[in-house]
């Protein structure tokens, strides 16, 4: 069913983008060589390999190879700088994530704008961020943590790193209720885990806590996405508990600006078909990764609206320059 | 299900997948640059499509020969190719130079398959017990430790401890650039995104050691070639020999092990304590640095042993401790063997045949070792007009191809002719090594704990475990600094 709607509203699309942009020389014959997927990170992390295998079922569809390049640094702004200045043909595009495209960019230059030198495809993943405590805390829900760093006692967080969404949207959170909640950052999600389980912070946001959870090694509180998380669908948003904050996980495809939009029609309908291919479901479900389907103007409207929530963050907290 | 394991690796595929997995280390390990990671990164799409076990030997072995591949080049060139071997340089390079290169590797090779062995019984034994002592070390417990570790290698790693605690300074201010660790704002970048990362270990490490070695031939007055060549003489290497290193070798392995629990620390530290270790335990402790056995062989068990530290958190809990066994992690969730506290329940005989063919593996990696050796040490016989040009456009390519970035090959150029200034200055430059290491490291642990205790001191010596490593810190700098005087004062 969502599957026929995309494809009427990216056929659709389609039939605009011919209109408006006419016949277009570099749109035809494309793909005739390879195409670039630039990876903002490691190889061999979750956002790598899940660019390597919708890159790899992508190129049967578009009947050309897809080479998938590792650019690593600067948290991902190196890469997205190095594709912004790319030459807009449809050969390099970037797989990217929330830190870089609306995070980062919203506390410092960057050396980019993600909403005019981008053009989002679509958004496939996006892992949940939880609230997390350890098994044996005193806190039982959200409104436990908030009621205690109310209360006189100060409460540490821990996170992947210093100015990340999560930690932002939770330091806003934390400045509008007045709670005492201190943050710690570590380096990378597996440190934050690895605290929180030996109790040196009190509470971590973190993905990747399903199995420690169903252990009974952590308890979930809530969650920082907009939406609840089908596996603990009783952990409400940061919204439900009334807050209006979030830290929306994104992984999606982007092409420099510039690109033909029929080569941009073209790209998004061959990636958002594989991506909604139940292929592609088990095989993000075994990499404990959840498959979040977004047209390209949703994301590029999720983006724009919290690249000016985390300016407005940033600047309350004093941080932006 | 122990003995199910063991079963499940009789199968064709698993021992090739082992065989292929350690030679491909063993080689990457060699080239300055060429890392683990990258290693396994681009063997995952292949991995990917074998079974289970198959798949995860072929990363293991990947992992174990480089670790152990690293120090081959750091013995014969004194060039190393991985962080973790700079420290057998130090004793390795110089056995060679007196003609005993296959020595040098035949210990290598013995104290790295030691360390193996060690952590990985330690593994099979104690994996679920000592992930949770992993825990017990939050950010105070690493501050000290990681200050332990700095006194250790500083007060007895080589000769002149004034030099090695300048260097050591050297290292840590070069690690402040970048960004904060705790706020996030930007230090010494002058505005350059580049720098916002920080100087990166790998090219450091190549142009420190590699290209500052090609700047030293270069240098160095012209010499008759062919007529300095040192003699290749016949290694000999008794298990007597080894067996009596046994008590430095079980220390070094242990340190490797432990270290290797702790997430975020990596192999080259324990590699440089063991060797501090084991020159102070040394009854001539003047005969480190001009080739000893023992100081090859500790940095190497240690270094070694990393791996089945590594492992236990990982495999018990899902927490990755270094940046290798973070993309294995990958790899085993990809063949639906999550890693975490599921996993030896759901999957018991895969995790125990892996952990075993890592124990099997020590067979194959002697054999291909020896036999590598053979070749391998005519690397020396090769004229250095011709080796070092090589070493010089390897070590480019090496910065390059970390992270695709020209920017590191600026930093790897700076870091080599800084080396080579150093070095002729007389300065060692492991301290350095270790300085840029832990120095953010130290920062980043002190300030978190910091945060968590609200800025009381009294965390430092809130648990046992910190207060034991602050007290044996306290013991060590008065036993190195004062035993010496006392002495003095006697006679």
């Amino acid at each position: 069913m969502i599957k026929t709607i995309n494809h009427t509203l990216v056929g659709a699309a389609l039939a605009c983008a011919m209109t408006l942009a006419g016949q277009s020389a570099t749109a035809e014959g494309y793909p005739d060589r390879t195409i670039t997927i630039v990876v903002p990170y490691g190889a061999g992390g979750t956002t790598d390999v899940s660019a390597r295998q919708i890159a790899q079922m992508a190129e049967a569809k578009l009947g050309t190879s897809i080479v998938v390049e590792n650019r690593p640094g600067g948290s991902g702004t190196n890469a997205m700088r190095a594709v912004a200045e790319a030459a807009p043909d449809g050969y390099t595009l970037i797989a990217s994530t929330s830190s870089p495209t609306f995070v980062t960019p919203a506390l410092r230059p960057v050396g980019y704008d993600t909403l005019t030198d981008f053009i989002p495809l679509l958004n496939y993943s996006g892992p949940y961020h939880g609230v997390v405590v350890p098994g044996d805390s005193p806190l039982n829900s959200f409104d436990d943590l908030l009621a205690t760093a109310s209360g006189g006692k100060t409460l540490t967080y821990g996170t992947a790193g210093a100015m990340g969404g999560a930690h932002l949207a939770f330091a806003a959170m934390a400045g509008e209720t007045g709670a005492a909640l201190q943050h710690v950052p570590f380096e990378g999600s597996a440190a934050a885990t690895a605290a929180v389980l030996g109790h040196h912070v009190d509470i971590a946001l973190v993905p990747a806590y399903r199995d420690l959870v169903q252990d009974g090694q952590l308890k979930i509180l809530a969650v920082l996405d907009g939406t609840r998380d089908p596996d603990f669908p009783d952990a409400p948003t940061l919204k439900d508990t009334g807050h209006d904050q979030e830290f929306p996980s994104i992984v999606g495809l982007f092409a420099p600006a510039g690109t033909d939009p029929a080569i941009v029609a073209k790209l998004s309908d061959t990636f958002t078909e594989v991506a909604a291919s139940t292929e592609f479901k088990d095989f993000m479900t075994k990499l404990n990764q959840p498959v979040r389907l977004m047209s390209g103007e949703e994301l590029a409207a999720t983006i724009a609206e919290n690249l000016e929530t985390y300016r407005a963050v940033a600047a309350q907290m004093g941080l932006s320059k | 299900m122990i003995f199910d394991a063991f079963l499940a690796l009789f199968d064709i595929w698993v021992v090739l997948a082992m065989l292929v997995g350690i030679v491909i280390g063993v080689i990457i390990g060699a080239i300055p640059g060429l890392g683990p990671s990258m290693a396994i990164a681009l063997l995952i799409p292949v991995a990917f499509s074998m079974a289970p076990i198959a798949a995860m030997l072929l990363l293991l072995g990947v992992y174990q020969g480089a670790i152990f591949g690293g120090s081959i080049s750091a013995i014969l060139l004194n060039v190393p190719g991985t962080p973790s071997a700079a420290a057998t340089a130090l004793d390795g390079f110089p056995m060679a130079q007196k003609g005993e290169a296959g020595r040098a590797l035949r210990i290598a090779l013995f104290a790295s398959v030691f360390g193996n062995v060690f952590s990985c019984l330690v593994l099979l034994a104690l994996a679920e017990p000592l992930a949770s002592v992993a825990l017990d070390f939050g950010p105070a417990e690493m501050a000290v430790l990681i200050l332990f570790a700095l006194l250790v290698i500083v007060l007895l790693g080589g000769d002149s401890k004034l030099d090695a605690l300048i260097m050591v300074l050297v290292g840590v201010c070069a690690g402040v650039v970048g960004l904060d660790p705790i706020d996030g704002s930007p230090r010494f970048t002058f505005g350059s995104f580049d720098m916002e990362s920080g100087f990166a270990l790998v090219p450091v490490l190549i142009g420190l050691f590699a290209l500052s070695e090609v700047l030293m031939q270069a240098a160095a007055p012209r010499r008759n070639d062919t007529a300095e060549m040192a003699e290749l003489r016949p290694s000999t290497l008794g298990w007597a020999e080894m067996w009596r290193m046994r008590v430095t070798l079980a220390i070094s392995s242990a340190i490797g092990t432990f270290i290797g629990i702790l997430p975020g620390i990596g192999s080259t530290i324990p590699a440089f304590m063991s060797y501090g270790l084991a020159r102070s335990r040394s009854a001539n402790p003047a005969a480190f640095g001009q080739g000893t056995d023992e100081g090859v062989a500790a940095p190497e068990a240690a270094n070694n042993a990393v791996t089945g530290g590594a492992l236990v958190p990982m495999l018990s809990l899902g927490i990755p401790g270094d940046a290798v066994t973070a993309v294995i992690l990958g790899a085993f969730m990809l063949h639906g063997l999550a890693p975490g506290p599921f996993l030896f329940r759901n999957h018991g005989t895969e995790v125990y045949a892996i952990i075993e063919a890592l124990l099997l593996a020590s067979i194959p990696t002697i054999l291909i070792g020896l036999g590598l050796f053979k070749v391998a040490v005519h690397v020396i016989r090769i004229q250095p007009r011709h080796l070092f040009p090589v070493i010089a456009i390897m070590a480019v390519f090496g910065a390059f191809s970390v992270n695709n970035s020209l920017f590191d090959v600026w930093v790897m150029l700076g870091a080599g002719v800084l080396g080579f200034v150093l070095r002729r200055a007389g300065f060692p430059l492991p301290p350095l090594l270790i300085g840029l290491i832990l120095g953010g490291a130290l920062e980043q642990a002190m300030r978190q704990a910091l945060l968590t205790s609200g800025g009381r001191l009294g965390i430092f010596v809130g648990s046992p475990i910190a207060i034991g490593f602050v007290a044996l810190s306290v013991l060590f700098t008065l036993g190195v600094l004062v035993l010496p005087l006392i002495r003095k004062g006697r006679a």
